[in-house]
């Protein structure tokens, strides 16, 4: 039994399985998960589903840097969606619903594969900060390590609310993780508590399916995982379905209103507003009756169903009132009640670009108890900890994604230079370069990341062939011209004003570049993975407006990239004390991170551009 | 902008000192003590109260060389946030450069560069962005109208009105980041009517912002008075009638060329520059004259034109050189000869149907004005003036005077805008919010068309003076004046 280790993880939920699996791969490094007796690794106690808009690209991210989250998505995936199907390229995201059953199997499985990596089923009950590092004291046993990364979800301070009756803890039939409160007295958190909700979980064989409207599984979507087939699945696929609520089942939640502990102050934690409950909907949207309700599988051998878009804290009796007043789901049994929980997260502004907590060196903060909702994002987190606890072990430089190339990099920018009053969560719009940061090209994006750190793994290869063929590729449209008679674009009908590049036909309005491109692969007797060329074709249609945004952005851009001293708009008697209040807090390192710091005035920003300039 | 690292004590005169005045202000600022200067001063530091005047003598080498008022502003109480000492000198310009070199010489000051002080401000904190921009205006302000958007800037007026626009911006950028991120919970058909409401919205809002500001041509900081007609129609006359009944004369102007004359002159609470285009001699001149495309020039940029015509001496083709111009008045001269109306109708006649505009010619004013040895005028108003004018020279130039007056007022009430780098980019706006109008209606793809709206986010940031400070700052610094 091993009890000294290089990192101890403390959770494992998404955050800490993917900190577990990254940290992992530096072979010299001892790595431990604890996590608490009778909880699965990864589990998903929200929505059974991994991907969605903005989501999809930092699963591809993490996927193309050797992470783990794709990979348990495919092999638990049973049903695929590209959402935004019809928007045009660059803003669709794939969303795969899982098995949750099975996706805590396989991430159990694949981490007992990795021999450098311990998971410890316990309860922690105290840490010691020492002179090298951290003592964790379990219920069983006392371990010593270097570096600790904390990614305890909801259970800071957690408490759950089904109407009136309130349990601590931080999710349905779990214990808790209270007795950690004494260390975290000295850690600052936020001055608001999080909330969070789920609805109610149907009995999957008491709803009448033939009301709703099916969404089957789409068979054409591409598979998150590198080395899965293009769209090959692992498990049975299923649908989901669309129910929608109507005026009675407003009038049922309406009517209950000083029953809702939302309501009633019973809880006063901020939940997310692109996420609210449907008593939020019932009382701040009093006009609309009409909410969708995605009724989505948990997994194929469970009998409970999820349905999305109702979560509640209403009394029990409330929740089968409303739940019943829904076309498809008048007989349905609820298996399990929906409840809110209320947390702490940790002050976030206090974290680095590695989400090492600035004043004590050493510990790492990952996932929900910094704030952000979903799984992606605290998958990305534990990548961003685990990495980075593991490099500085090392003595190695930190792994820093930028935000101009990536959703992680906009996440972890987001979140440590801002304090957030409401969960945190990626939308495509918190990105600047949407047009180039896309699902389709996460390889070309986080090739060099990858590269970074010095991995011979088989992803390093994949990704290395990737970029090569689409090197190759792009010199081969750019340079083969074609004219208006050509065999080619006579057989499929294209017209073109004069001889061009096949690249420039891609280009071409009314053109599907894709599809286009993977005629004329085949017109030339080519072979080409379908995904790089996937890729290389939407790069192609979109150059010309990354061109022209990065012209824009360029002048901006550089300036946001300048470094700048923190410490020295400190010492300026021209800045004035909230702002040197603000700045000090977050320690912005570059003019872009000052820039988007809230309550930053225009002149500052002025002092310190003039005199970096 | 090698200025805008240096932290050197400057130096500069404050107030006009392109002519003699009884007082000038010299503005010293960014010196570290007093005590370093103390020396010129027949105060000594311990007695220097910060905000109070001082009278004292200037001294150097222990020879007076002034007798001044000094006021101290330590830091960062001061306009600009440094320490700041003005001194009251008399007004004499050699005096005033006499002082300033006594400084920069003797002591580590060195000149102001332009703006500077302001620009300390700004990085000082003092203002923000739009409040120099708007000082610029105050300072540089000719009329009551530019001083009230001066402080309107100062206020945060103008801004408001920016930041409106803004909002509609926000909305619809919040559109379209709607129907891509929350779809699902939104529906396609609200994503889509959000969509095509917020646009309409932004559009009428820039169309609003547009319209106020002034893209006429006419400089409505500095307005001109343009006098244009053949040698002998009574241009000076008018001119001269002018400048001894508008209510002040200010120093001579030099012209832009020698051929015309320039003076300001003030009519209700606006200062204009009025220009006699005069200085053609012969009639072949004036045909050929480069000065018909200097008066052509002036008269695109002028706020108030004015015609003479002296119907007994005519040269048409001069006359058809105007024939795009619209007059605000002509003015038909020497009405108490013979056969006046008789040569007037025959004129208008005659230019009429080669195309010059006269406007409406009724009503008409009659009867002899104008100085002793000039005939008298009567005009013939193109435009708004008032029917029932009576003779006689003040009469004449009142309805004038008013006519200008009203115009100027109509004009305002619209907010012109009038610095010249909000109109660039409003401008550039305009067109960008075109281009996106039409790109937004045939592009199916969403990503791409929330592209180009980051461009117009851009433009409106810029408007704002947040996203690029490097940009504005140097265009704003390279346009300042000197010592504020």
């Amino acid at each position: 039994m091993k009890r000294e280790f290089d990192i101890i993880i403390v959770g494992g939920g998404h955050a800490g399985v993917e900190a577990a699996h990254i940290a992992s791969q530096f072979s010299s490094l001892e790595v431990a998960v604890i996590t608490l007796p009778g909880v699965g690794l990864a589990s998903a106690p929200c929505n059974p589903a991994i991907g969605g808009v903005g989501k999809g690209q930092v699963v591809r991210e993490l996927d193309a840097l050797g992470g783990l989250i794709g990979k348990l998505a495919d092999k638990a995936g049973i049903q695929y969606r590209t959402l935004n199907d019809s928007k045009g390229y660059a803003v669709q995201s794939t969303r795969v619903q899982i098995d949750k059953t099975k996706y805590s199997i396989f991430a159990e499985e694949e981490l007992s594969k990795i021999s450098n990596v311990s998971v410890l089923r316990e309860k922690v009950n105290g840490l010691v900060k020492t002179e090298s590092g951290f003592e964790v004291d379990t219920d069983k046993w006392s371990y010593r390590t270097k570096r600790i990364i904390f990614t305890v979800g909801t259970f800071l301070n957690g408490k759950m609310h089904v109407g009136e009756e309130q349990t601590i803890g931080g999710r349905y039939n779990t214990e808790s993780s209270n007795s950690l409160s004494s260390f975290f007295k000295n850690i600052k958190t936020t001055s608001a508590r999080f909330k969070t909700g789920t609805p109610a979980r149907l009995d999957k064989n008491t709803i009448d399916y033939t009301v709703l409207d099916e969404q089957p599984s789409d068979s054409s979507v591409r598979n998150f995982h590198a080395f899965h087939d293009f769209n090959k699945r692992n498990l049975d696929q299923v649908s989901c379905y669309l129910a929608r609520t109507n005026e009675k089942t407003m009038q049922v939640i309406r009517d209950n209103k000083e029953k809702s502990p939302m309501y009633n102050g019973q809880i006063k934690g901020v939940g997310a507003r692109y996420c609210p409950s449907i008593e939020d909907k019932a009382n701040r949207y009093p006009d609309k009756n009409v909410h969708h309700v995605f009724v989505e599988p948990e997994g194929l051998d469970l009998d409970t169903v999820y349905p999305s878009g109702i979560s509640t804290s209403l009394p029990k009796e409330a929740q089968y009132e409303f739940v019943n007043s829904i076309v498809g789901l008048e007989k349905a049994e609820i298996l399990v009640y929906g409840y809110a929980v209320e947390y702490d997260v940790i002050d976030t502004t206090l974290l680095s670009y590695s989400l090492e907590h600035q004043e004590i060196p050493g510990l790492y903060f990952a996932g929900q108890v910094n704030g952000t909702s979903g799984y992606e994002e605290a998958a990305a987190q534990g990548f961003i900890a685990g990495v980075n606890a593991a490099l500085d072990i090392l003595g190695r430089t930190p792994f820093v994604l930028r935000r101009t190339n990536s959703y992680i990099g906009v996440m972890i920018e987001d979140l440590i230079s801002n304090t957030r009053d409401e969960p945190y969560r990626l939308f495509t719009a918190r990105n600047e370069n949407r047009l180039y940061v896309r699902e389709d090209n996460s390889v070309l994006r986080m090739y060099e990341a990858r590269k970074s750190l010095g991995f011979d793994a088989h992803i390093d290869l994949y990704n290395e062939f990737f970029v090569e063929n689409y090197n190759n590729l792009y010199e081969l449209l750019e340079n083969y011209f074609v004219n208006p008679s050509d065999k080619f674009l006579q057989q499929e009908g294209i017209k073109v004003p004069r001889r061009l590049s096949m690249a420039e036909v891609l280009k071409m309005a009314n053109l599907d570049p894709v599809m286009t491109l993977e005629k004329f692969i085949n017109f030339c007797n080519l072979n080409v993975p379908r995904e790089t060329l996937r890729c290389l074709a939407i790069s192609i249609k979109y150059s010309g407006y990354i061109n022209k945004a990065e012209t824009q952005n360029k002048k901006i851009d550089k300036l946001d990239e300048l470094k700048i001293d923190w410490q020295i708009i400190m010492e300026s008697e021209n800045v004035s004390f909230e702002c040197k209040q603000r700045i000090s807090k977050i320690k912005p390192s570059t003019f872009g991170q000052l820039k988007i710091i809230d309550g930053i005035r225009p002149a500052t920003l002025a002092i310190v551009a003039s005199k970096t300039l | 902008m090698e200025y805008l690292y240096s932290q050197d004590p400057i130096i500069a005169c404050s107030t006009g000192n392109s002519s003699n005045s009884a007082i000038a202000v010299i503005r010293l600022s960014g010196f570290d003590n007093f005590k370093d200067i103390e020396n010129f001063f027949s105060l000594k530091n311990e007695n220097l109260k910060p905000r109070y005047a001082h009278f004292c003598k200037l001294v150097f080498n222990k020879k007076v060389i002034d007798e001044v008022v000094i006021t101290y502003f330590n830091k960062p109480h001061s306009y600009n946030g440094e320490n700041i000492l003005e001194i009251s000198v008399h007004g004499n310009v050699l005096n005033v450069e006499k002082i300033i070199n006594l400084f920069i010489k003797n002591s580590n000051f060195r000149r102001a560069f332009p703006g500077e002080f302001s620009y300390r401000a700004l990085r000082n904190q003092k203002l923000t962005l739009p409040q120099v921009e708007g000082l610029d205006l105050l300072l540089n302000a000719n009329s009551n109208f530019s001083l009230e958007q001066g402080y309107s800037l100062l206020n945060g007026q103008l801004q408001n009105d920016y930041q409106d626009l803004y909002k509609k911006f926000l909305r619809h950028k919040s559109s379209v980041e709607l129907s891509i991120d929350f779809f699902e919970d939104i529906g396609e058909e609200a994503a889509n009517q959000q969509f095509l409401e917020s646009l309409k919205d932004l559009k009428l809002s820039v169309d609003k912002i547009v319209s106020h500001s002034n893209n006429t041509g006419v400089n409505l900081l500095n307005p001109e008075i343009t006098l244009v007609g053949l040698p002998n129609a009574g241009k000076s006359s008018l001119f001269n009638k002018m400048l001894k009944d508008s209510r002040a004369i200010v120093s001579n102007i030099a012209g832009t060329t020698r051929d015309f004359i320039t003076e300001n002159i003030l009519i209700g609470d606006v200062s204009y520059r009025l220009t006699d285009t005069a200085g053609i001699r012969t009639t072949k001149d004036i045909i050929e004259s480069a000065g018909i495309e200097r008066a052509l020039k002036l008269l695109t940029t002028s706020f108030y034109k004015i015609l003479l015509i002296n119907p007994y001496e005519v040269v048409e083709e001069y006359f058809l050189n105007f024939k795009d111009i619209n007059f605000d008045l002509i003015i038909f001269t020497h009405n108490d000869k013979d056969e006046f109306e008789f040569k007037k109708e025959e004129l208008i006649n005659s230019l009429s149907s080669k195309g010059l505009n006269f406007g409406p010619t009724e009503p008409k004013v009659s009867g002899p004005i104008g100085a002793k040895n000039n005939g008298p005028i009567e005009p013939e108003r193109i435009g708004p003036i008032g029917a029932n004018l009576l003779n006689g020279d003040d009469k004449f130039l009142d309805v004038v005077f008013d006519n200008i007056n009203a115009k100027y007022l109509s004009f305002i009430k619209n907010q012109p805008i009038l610095l010249t780098r909000h109109q660039d980019v409003i401008n550039k706006l305009s067109l960008l919010v075109k281009d996106y109008s039409s790109l937004a209606e045939n592009e199916g793809d969403i990503s791409i068309i929330s592209s180009e709206l980051n461009g117009i986010g851009h433009c409106i940031s810029e408007l704002i003076g947040i996203v690029s400070p490097d940009d504005v700052l140097h265009n704003i610094f390279n346009n300042f004046c000197i010592g504020k």
